[in-house]
Parts: C-alpha cells; sequence; structure tokens
C-alpha cells in the first residue's frame, strides 16, 4: 500500500525579489513499510521535501497524499493533529526539549495525545533504544548518539504511520551513527516501520531499501 | 490541556533565575497598590471620621432655598424634640466677621453654638491644644483655632475683638486653642449661640442644626419625615455631607491612581518584556513543540499558563509585603501637623482588588509574546534564522 504519494510538489522561496526553487516537481511514491534514503548535494532540496511531507511547510504547488488522502490544503489544527498522530520527527541535532528529562521527553508527545500508559510505553521505548538505565538525565547529561536515540523513542510514542529522518547521524561519530542506522533497520524489520530517512552517507543510506536521488530540486537517478 | 500545564510548569521551573524578576516586579506593583490605597483610605477615613466628628449631624437641616437662616428655631426644635428616634440636636449660627489684636486683623469665620446641645452630637469642643473648653453660658468667652491663633500671635487668657458682619464688635477672652485637623482650624472662632444671636440680631434663627439619631440607618427615613413635619427642603444625611468630602479628595485620588498606574504599567511592560525574551531565546524548542503536534493555541496557553504561575507568586508576595506593609504603617503612623497622624488602613478588600487587578494586567503582558509564541513558524524556527 502507498502510504507517501507527491504529485509535481514544488516549492520556492523568495529570497528578498529572487525565486529560489528548492522543489522543482516531485513525484513521489513510498509504499508502506518500506526504509528509503534520500539523497543527494547539499542544497538540493532534500530537507525540503521532508518539511513537506511531515507537514510542518506548505507546498507552493503539487499535492501531497498520505494514505490516499490529501493532506496538501489542510488548516494548521489540522496538520498539528498529523504530525502527532501520524508522524515521527527526527532533525539533525537539538532534537529535544532541554527542560524535560529524557523520559519527560519521550512522555510528552504521547501526554500531548492523551494515550493512557504513557509512563510505561516512555519506559519500553526506552528500553528499546538502550537507555534504559537514563530516564532522569537531562539531555545536556547525554551524549549526541544518546540523544538521537531518545529521539527516536519520543518519535514512536503515538505509533506513527512515517518516520521521517533528516541527516539523524549527520552530527555524530561513525560508532553511534552506526547503532542509529541498525536501530531504524531494527523497528523497519521487527515493527514494519515506514522509515524515510536523508542521509550525505554512501554506506548509511546503502542500508535502506531504495535510495531516492535528488539533484536540484527535482528527482535523478 | 494537562500536556500544557505539564510544560508550563516545567519550562517556568527550569528558568527561575529569569523569571525571579519578574516575580519581584509583581510583588512590587502589588505591594505598591496596596499600601498606597491603603494610605488613600485612611486619608479620607481620617478627614471622613472627623468630619463625622465634630461638623455633621446624622441628619443636618439648612435654611429653605430662599432665607439665610433657618427660622421659628424655637417650634422647630420642639418638633425635632419630640421624634422618637432623634437622641439629640445643636442648632449653629454661622457668621462672617473679623478679630482684632493689637495691631492685627484677621477675617473670620464665626461659629456659634450651644455647648451643653453641641456636645450631644459633636466632640468638636473637646478637640482643644491648650486652655480649655467652652463652657455652657459662657458669653464672654471663644475658642479660636490654632492656625488663626498662631497668625495673631494669641494665646489663652489673650482678650481680643470680634468684629460681628454687622458692624457691632464686643471683647472676648480666649478660653481654649482649638485644633480639629479640618479645614475650619483655618480662621474659625467659636462662640456661644445666645451671644451670637443678640449681637447679630437673630432672634429665634439658626444657619443649621445638627440632628443626632440613635441609628444612623433611619437616616433617610427621617430626613423625609423632618422635612414634612418641619416645612424644610434642604436637609442632608451624613451620607451626602461625606460625599461632598469624597469629592474634595478626588485629586488626591486621581494622584494616587496615577502612581498605581504607573507602577502596574511598569510592572506590566517588565512582566512582558522577560517572557518576551525567554521566548526569544525558545524559538527552536517552539518549533519542536510545533513539529511534534503541538497547536498554536495550545502553546499560546502554555505562556500565558507560566505567565499566571509568575503572577500567582508575586501576587502573593506582594500581599504579604502590602499587608505587612499596611499593618506597621497603621501602627506608626507618620505625624502629620493637620491630621494629626497619617497612616493607612487595611481592609481585606483591597487584597482582593488589587490581586484581581494586578493578575489581569500581567495576563495581558503575557497576551503578545504568548500570541507570538504560538505564530512561530516552524520551518524558520527549527533551522534558525
Ligand atoms: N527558508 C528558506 N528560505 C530561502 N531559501 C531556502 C529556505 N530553505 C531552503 N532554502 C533553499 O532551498 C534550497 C533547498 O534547500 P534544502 O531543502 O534545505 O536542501 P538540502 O536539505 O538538500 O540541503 C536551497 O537552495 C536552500 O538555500
Ligand atoms: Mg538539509
Amino acid at each position: 500500500m502507498e502510504i507517501i504519494k507527491t504529485n509535481n510538489l514544488k516549492k520556492s522561496y523568495m529570497l528578498g525579489k529572487v525565486e529560489v526553487k528548492a522543489l522543482n516537481g516531485v513525484d513521489t511514491s513510498i509504499e508502506q513499510g518500506e526504509f528509503v534514503a534520500i539523497m543527494g548535494p547539499s542544497g538540493c532540496g532534500k530537507s525540503t521535501f521532508l518539511n513537506l511531507t511531515g507537514m510542518l511547510d506548505i507546498p507552493t504547488s503539487g499535492e501531497i497524499y498520505i494514505e490516499g488522502n490529501d493532506v496538501t490544503n489542510m488548516n494548521s489544527n489540522k496538520r498539528a493533529e498529523y504530525r502527532l498522530k501520524y508522524i515521527g520527527f527526527i532533525f539533525q541535532f537539538f532534537n529535544l526539549f532541554n527542560e524535560l528529562t529524557v523520559m519527560e521527553n519521550v512522555m510528552f508527545p504521547m501526554m500531548l495525545n492523551k494515550r493512557p500508559n504513557y509512563k510505561e510505553r516512555a519506559k519500553e521505548l526506552l528500553d528499546l533504544v538502550g537507555l534504559g538505565d537514563r530516564l532522569n538525565h537531562l539531555p545536556s547529561e547525554i551524549s549526541g548518539g544518546q540523544q538521537q536515540r531518545v529521539t527516536i523513542a519520543r518519535s514512536l510514542g503515538n505509533d506513527p504511520k512515517i518516520l521521517l529522518a533528516d541527516e539523524p547521524t549527520g552530527n555524530l561519530d561513525t560508532k553511534s551513527s552506526i547503532e542509529i542506522i541498525e536501530l531504524f533497520r531494527k523497528l523497519n524489520r521487527e515493527q514494519g516501520q515506514t522509515i524515510v530517512m536523508v542521509t550525505h552517507s554512501p554506506e548509511i543510506g546503502g542500508m535502506a531499501d531504495r535510495i531516492i536521488h535528488f539533484r536540484d530540486g527535482t528527482i535523478g537517478n | 490541556m494537562s500536556s500544557v500545564f505539564f510544560y508550563a510548569r516545567k519550562d517556568a521551573k527550569k528558568n527561575w533565575k529569569m523569571f525571579i524578576f519578574v516575580i519581584i516586579a509583581i510583588a512590587i506593583s502589588t505591594a505598591n497598590i496596596i499600601i498606597i490605597n491603603g494610605f488613600m483610605d485612611g486619608l479620607t477615613n481620617g478627614f471622613l471620621e472627623k468630619t463625622m466628628d465634630t461638623s455633621s449631624g446624622h441628619i443636618n437641616i439648612y435654611p429653605n432655598e430662599q432665607d439665610k437662616y433657618i427660622e421659628g428655631l424655637g417650634i422647630k426644635e420642639k418638633k425635632i424634640e419630640g421624634m422618637d428616634e432623634v437622641a439629640a440636636y445643636s442648632p449653629r449660627i454661622t457668621a462672617g466677621g473679623a478679630l482684632h489684636y493689637k495691631e492685627k486683623f484677621k477675617t473670620v469665620k464665626i461659629l456659634a453654638l450651644d455647648p451643653l446641645k453641641e456636645n450631644e452630637v459633636t466632640i468638636l469642643l473637646s478637640k482643644i491644644d491648650s486652655g480649655e473648653t467652652l463652657a455652657a453660658n459662657d458669653r464672654d468667652g471663644t475658642l479660636i483655632s490654632y492656625r488663626l491663633a498662631n497668625d495673631l500671635k494669641v494665646k489663652v487668657g489673650d482678650e481680643v475683638t470680634i468684629v460681628f458682619e454687622n458692624g457691632k464688635t464686643r471683647l472676648f477672652k480666649i478660653r481654649g486653642i482649638l485644633h480639629t485637623g479640618l479645614a475650619m482650624d483655618a480662621n474659625t472662632v467659636i462662640i456661644n449661640f445666645e451671644e451670637a444671636a443678640e449681637q447679630l440680631n437673630l432672634y429665634n434663627k439658626a444657619s443649621i442644626i445638627l440632628v443626632k439619631l440613635h441609628d444612623e440607618a433611619l437616616s433617610g427615613e427621617y430626613k423625609n419625615k423632618i422635612s414634612r413635619e418641619l416645612g424644610i427642603q434642604k436637609i442632608k444625611e451624613w451620607k451626602q455631607e461625606i460625599e461632598s468630602v469624597l469629592s474634595s479628595f478626588k485629586t488626591f485620588r486621581d494622584i494616587s491612581n496615577l502612581i498605581i498606574g504607573i507602577g502596574l504599567f511598569t510592572g506590566g511592560v517588565s512582566v512582558g518584556i522577560v517572557l518576551y525574551i525567554n521566548i526569544l531565546h525558545k524559538r527552536r524548542q517552539i518549533g519542536i513543540l510545533k513539529a511534534i503536534g503541538m497547536k498554536d493555541l495550545q502553546i499560546l496557553f502554555v505562556y500565558i499558563l507560566q505567565a499566571v504561575f509568575l503572577g500567582t507568586i508575586g501576587i502573593l508576595i506582594g500581599d504579604i509585603l502590602g499587608y505587612a506593609g499596611t499593618k506597621y504603617l497603621e501602627a506608626h503612623p507618620f505625624p502629620d501637623p493637620t491630621l494629626g497622624s497619617l497612616g493607612p488602613r487595611f481592609h481585606l478588600f483591597l487584597i482582593y482588588d488589587t490581586s484581581l487587578v494586578t493578575m489581569l494586567i500581567v495576563i495581558l503582558a503575557a497576551a503578545f509574546p504568548a500570541i507570538m509564541a504560538g505564530r512561530t513558524n516552524i520551518i524558520k524556527a527549527i533551522w534558525g534564522e
């Protein structure tokens, strides 16, 4: 089943009077349960694509379908609700709430979604990412790799249909990067989690089921 | 909502160092309002009580519109005396005149009264700084107000000449110096009622009759009754007399409200600025809040709620400071030449009103930064711009 589909997706930014075409007509189709890597040179529109499919931003034109529903023109409240229930985000860095402990960070989206037993679930998820012994630490008290694992645990709280990760290992050393990718692999294999991940690294990209190459705002190959 | 509360609480707790200033600003503003209002009340009440004590009955009877004096005093006194609820009454004559001592000359207000009757209604005659008060049937004595005494450099025992408005003059001996804390301290002389009536050829007349009731709550009812039975139109209840005193405090009130307003404004602005700065620092975090699915309105509530936390703590501290300050100054008032002493009065409603108003201002001050937080653009916030 097709979980993400985009149709001639375009996004341009105005830089002063100059129009920057970040995306220039992207057609994609991603199946449920796929682990997809998006690769391409810097500035070719990978983040823009992820932000649009994750409903953080609105395209200039074209359509986005999630599970066959047109989500292109939903209002901001509906988009927020969609993000909360269906999408998990992992950015390159500074993903966590500094004020909250590791445990609270993971609990929070579930509280927002009024999910019962969020404490037990948060512990489970932190065990899953191997941080069951860091519950009461603050983000500033753990390493970058551990922070990314907490972010992954947090993104899974509401059982998202899609996990979107924008260079999740961009800031990490090789060992931590491999741990993160192996975690993704595991989630994808064992739970059928759909994952769309942007990466620079061919090695990491190679661990995905499929690679989509971006070039100058379009899909190349 | 519980997640909004949760985040607001955690965020406030982590940033307490920054918020201490907000809390202090709110506390000072709150205490300031309580104490200033307490002072205004103390001042007003001080004057009100003095006015009631010395210059007004529960009901005051004035001459009819076209007359200078109340006519037929004897009959009217009889009728008043016959009323059940009347405890006492005191007719007074007020007239213009001048006081003459050695080479000095001063215009004065002459207040004539019958000490026996007056003492049943007011405590005016007890307001004596030095010397003795005016005795019943003492037609040769006078009490003169202390500022007048200072101006003329006269003292108890001196003999002064009073010039009445009809040109008659008579020598009086100063029995005592009057000090009421009211405007009459400027230039009043008090003399015997009969003597004044004789000098001014006012037989069976008075300028005002002060009436004291057994129960002040009956003043409305008795006002009408007296009006009917005495055929008099101009009668004022004590409440109306107080209103004129209150209105004379309007300028004071305006000034104190201005001071309070400025205090509230600066308090509000500092709350607004600190919250604004906090939100600027939190842009990325707000972006993440939105990315994980928090709605604009929920984010707005996070910061409004935070302001309410800070407001609550600040206001509570301010209430305590205001209460303690007012109570202390109530016990240790400032000496004041006219009033005797000047101190605030504590009323519980001061706390309620002040807390409510301050909280409203805090929420108002938080509204702009909170709305701004709610409208944060996710992309710009997360990718830092
Ligand atoms: N908010 C923005 N305003 C203006 N230009 C932007 C903005 N975001 C991205 N761009 C531009 O759009 C293009 C694509 O950016 P991006 O999607 O971040 O690329 P990538 O993630 O592949 O490096 C770039 O040229 C970038 O400069
Ligand atoms: Mg990028």
